[in-house]
């Protein structure tokens, strides 16, 4: 008997069926087994949220002005007093666990810590080992120019002199520009503060440094502003154990409450 | 029956009948398949005629992060970009985990890719072996959806090994060393064993490290006893005694002597990070600078080791512009290139001086990317070109 007879052309389709259903289980079955056992079978999580009655909270503390140690163990930033917010809205006392940024996420794992507020950015690659929530602060790549001066973004310093911090982010950043813009003419400086005041002095028409060295240096000096469109984002978030699902509800509805209320932008205005 | 031609043959979705819409599934089928025929491969990595380095600086090595490299023409590119700075060799991490995820099952075709590139780059390669499979840690996830909800609860990590299964990390130790008997010349067992994190999140023990070196270097030697046997590199710090996350170094050295540490390596592997110091600033037990190694030194010298080589696996300098031990890009270039004339002329025990890292496979999105040499995406930072220049005996001028 010949395959055409074993198998007319009208279980053809059938049998293509079959097969594609085969190829998408081998492709796709993990993910879609995952989703359905965590979406509909998987039990109750038997942990409590903060199964030590406390908010164990991981960070570096050498990371200013997020957390920095003071030198007698008592830790402060903008992240500590985040953390403390945060804890305060969830009625758990908070307790800080300071440690190289290397054992972070490893930490999360062997629930040495509940969460952690650690400047940290959402990584793709660590979302199997944890939870972030929705971000408090963007720390990307900007622009600093005066105000006025019809710069709003990289697309507009075609002809102009960009002034950056060698071998920075936003040096680098620069000279992938400098490929797309027909006359970039950047200017390199020690420090991004070097670079800020290049611009104040009007050797630069602006200066591409990250949020956080544009901030600190815009508290205390005039005559410069954000553009109002970041070049790069850099979101930070904080990280919860990945099976701690209600933690991560708690924490998210926690920092839109401190956004809602303005607490947040306090914070961030205490430090930056 | 599903598959009943006559149902199929009455079956109208949508007003159309079955055979309209198996015709439009079919085109749309091949439609598929033509653009995936349309997606540009990946560059391939073919093995060209074997290189050799030329450096005017032999002290010069990089670490890299190969091993979690999906990429062949990455590991390739990677190894090229180290040979074109002047590196002779490499450090690389092989981990336990990922070549025998299953007792007895070896999965070598990851650590023969790195390892068949980095020869055909002339580069030497020393390997640093750690990282424990769920199988040989204890509440190890065994599969199934159990494992899919892993992460709910606490976990041992991958640095966790406990005692009843050192001679399974001796006997992967064993079949390394055996493979690459005649391309891999130096072996590091574990890493960093004096910071809780890296000891599975437990008590350091730097009796318990003995124990595993014991082990490690027996099955070692037993495989390829030319294999140069590296104890493992200790993280810089100043943990006191009894602290939950860590052990000075230099206390946790004189305790591996203690325990009978000698015998089981033929040289000591060292971390030292310059952070904030430049890198002839002098050492001292509370401080944590470049020239620590000196005083890993003295210990080696004291328990009789004078004749045992350094190697310095991880060193350098972070720039990042706001972690409290960075410096400044400029600085990282000076004190980089700095490190290498100072050990030149003061460090003659020192083989090799090893730079963290060349790049990572992709960002952390922290300061850790500022100890990088590399982009993700194979752009150079300053300190590749200046460190290239200064291993070709060229001079830049710095701005």
């Amino acid at each position: 008997m010949s395959i055409r007879q074993r198998l007319p052309l009208s279980r053809w389709p059938a049998i293509g069926l079959a097969v594609l259903a085969l190829a998408g289980a081998l492709l796709f079955g993990r993910p879609v087994l995952r989703w359905v056992w965590v979406t509909f079978i998987r039990p109750p999580a038997e942990k409590p949220m903060l199964p030590y009655g406390e908010l164990r909270v991981g960070v570096d503390a050498s990371y200013p002005p997020f957390a920095v140690d003071t030198g007698n163990g008592q830790l402060i930033g903008l992240d500590i007093d985040l953390a403390r917010a945060v804890a305060d809205r969830l009625s758990v006392p908070v307790r800080f666990i300071n440690m190289g940024y290397d054992g972070l996420y490893d930490a999360l794992r062997a629930d040495q810590a509940d969460a952690l507020f650690s400047a940290l950015r959402i990584d793709p690659l660590r979302l199997h080992e944890a939870r972030y929530t929705a971000p408090y602060f963007d720390a990307g790549q900007v622009l600093v120019r005066p105000p006025d001066t019809g710069i709003d973004s990289l697309k507009d310093m075609d002809g102009r002199r960009l002034a950056v911090e060698f071998g920075t982010e936003g040096d680098l950043e620069a000279r992938r520009w400098e490929r797309r813009l027909h006359a970039l003419n950047i200017l390199v400086y020690e420090t991004a503060a070097a670079a800020l005041d290049a611009v104040r002095a009007g050797e630069a028409d602006a200066a591409l440094v990250d949020a956080i060295s544009a901030r600190l240096w815009l508290r205390d000096h005039d005559g410069l502003a954000l553009a109002p469109e970041y070049v790069t984002s850099d979101p930070y978030a904080v990280a919860v154990q990945v099976g701690n699902v209600k933690l991560w509800e708690a924490i998210n509805t926690a920092l839109a409450a401190l956004a809602e209320d303005g607490t947040l932008d306090a914070i961030i205005a205490r430090w930056l | 029956m599903i598959f009943s031609p006559r149902i199929w043959g009455e079956l109208r979705l949508a007003g159309l009948p079955w055979r309209a819409w198996r015709a439009l599934i079919f085109r749309l089928a091949l439609v598929a398949l033509l653009l995936a025929f349309l997606r540009p491969a990946s560059p391939r990595a073919i093995l060209g005629p074997p290189q050799t380095v030329q450096t005017t600086q032999p002290l010069l090595c990089m670490h890299t992060r190969l091993i979690d490299e999906v990429e062949e023409w990455k590991i390739q590119r990677s190894l090229q970009l180290v040979r074109e700075l002047g590196a002779d060799t490499i450090v690389e991490f092989f981990p336990w985990a990922y070549i025998e995820p299953q007792p007895g099952a070896f999965h070598w075709e990851q650590a023969d890719r790195i390892i068949r590139h980095a020869r055909n780059q002339g580069l030497q390669v020393i390997a640093r072996l750690g990282y424990v499979p769920a199988w040989a840690r204890p509440e190890a996830q065994t599969g199934g959806l159990a494992a899919l909800d892993a992460g709910r609860g606490a976990d041992t990590t991958l640095n966790y090994l406990d005692e009843a299964h050192y001679p399974d990390f001796a006997r992967y130790v064993a079949a390394f060393a055996a493979r690459y008997a005649d391309s891999v010349g130096y072996l590091i067992i574990w890493n960093e064993p004096n910071l809780a994190f890296e000891w599975g999140y437990r008590m350091v023990s730097p009796a318990g490290y003995v124990a595993l070196l014991q082990q490690a270097y027996a099955a070692a030697k037993a495989a390829n006893p030319a294999v140069v046997v590296l104890a493992a590199p200790l993280a810089p710090t100043l943990e006191p005694d009894g602290s939950p996350w860590g052990l000075n170094d230099l206390i946790y050295l004189e305790r591996m002597y203690r325990a009978g540490a000698a015998p089981y390596f033929d040289a000591l592997a060292v971390h030292t990070y310059g952070f904030t110091f430049p890198p002839e600033a002098e050492p001292g037990p509370e401080i944590l600078n470049f020239r620590r190694i000196e005083l890993i030194r003295a210990i080696m010298e004291a328990h009789g080791d004078a004749d045992k080589p350094i190697y310095v696996t991880e060193s350098g300098w972070n720039d990042h512009p706001r972690w409290t031990k960075a410096v400044r890009p400029l600085q990282r270039i000076q004190y980089t290139i700095g490190s290498y004339e100072w050990a030149e002329a003061n460090m003659p025990y020192v083989e090799k001086l090893c730079q963290w890292v060349l790049r990572y496979p992709a960002p952390t999105r922290s300061y850790p990317d500022n100890f990088t040499f590399l982009t993700p995406d194979f752009r150079p930072r300053p300190i590749y070109e200046y460190v290239q220049a200064y291993a070709q005996g060229r001079e830049i001028a710095l701005p």
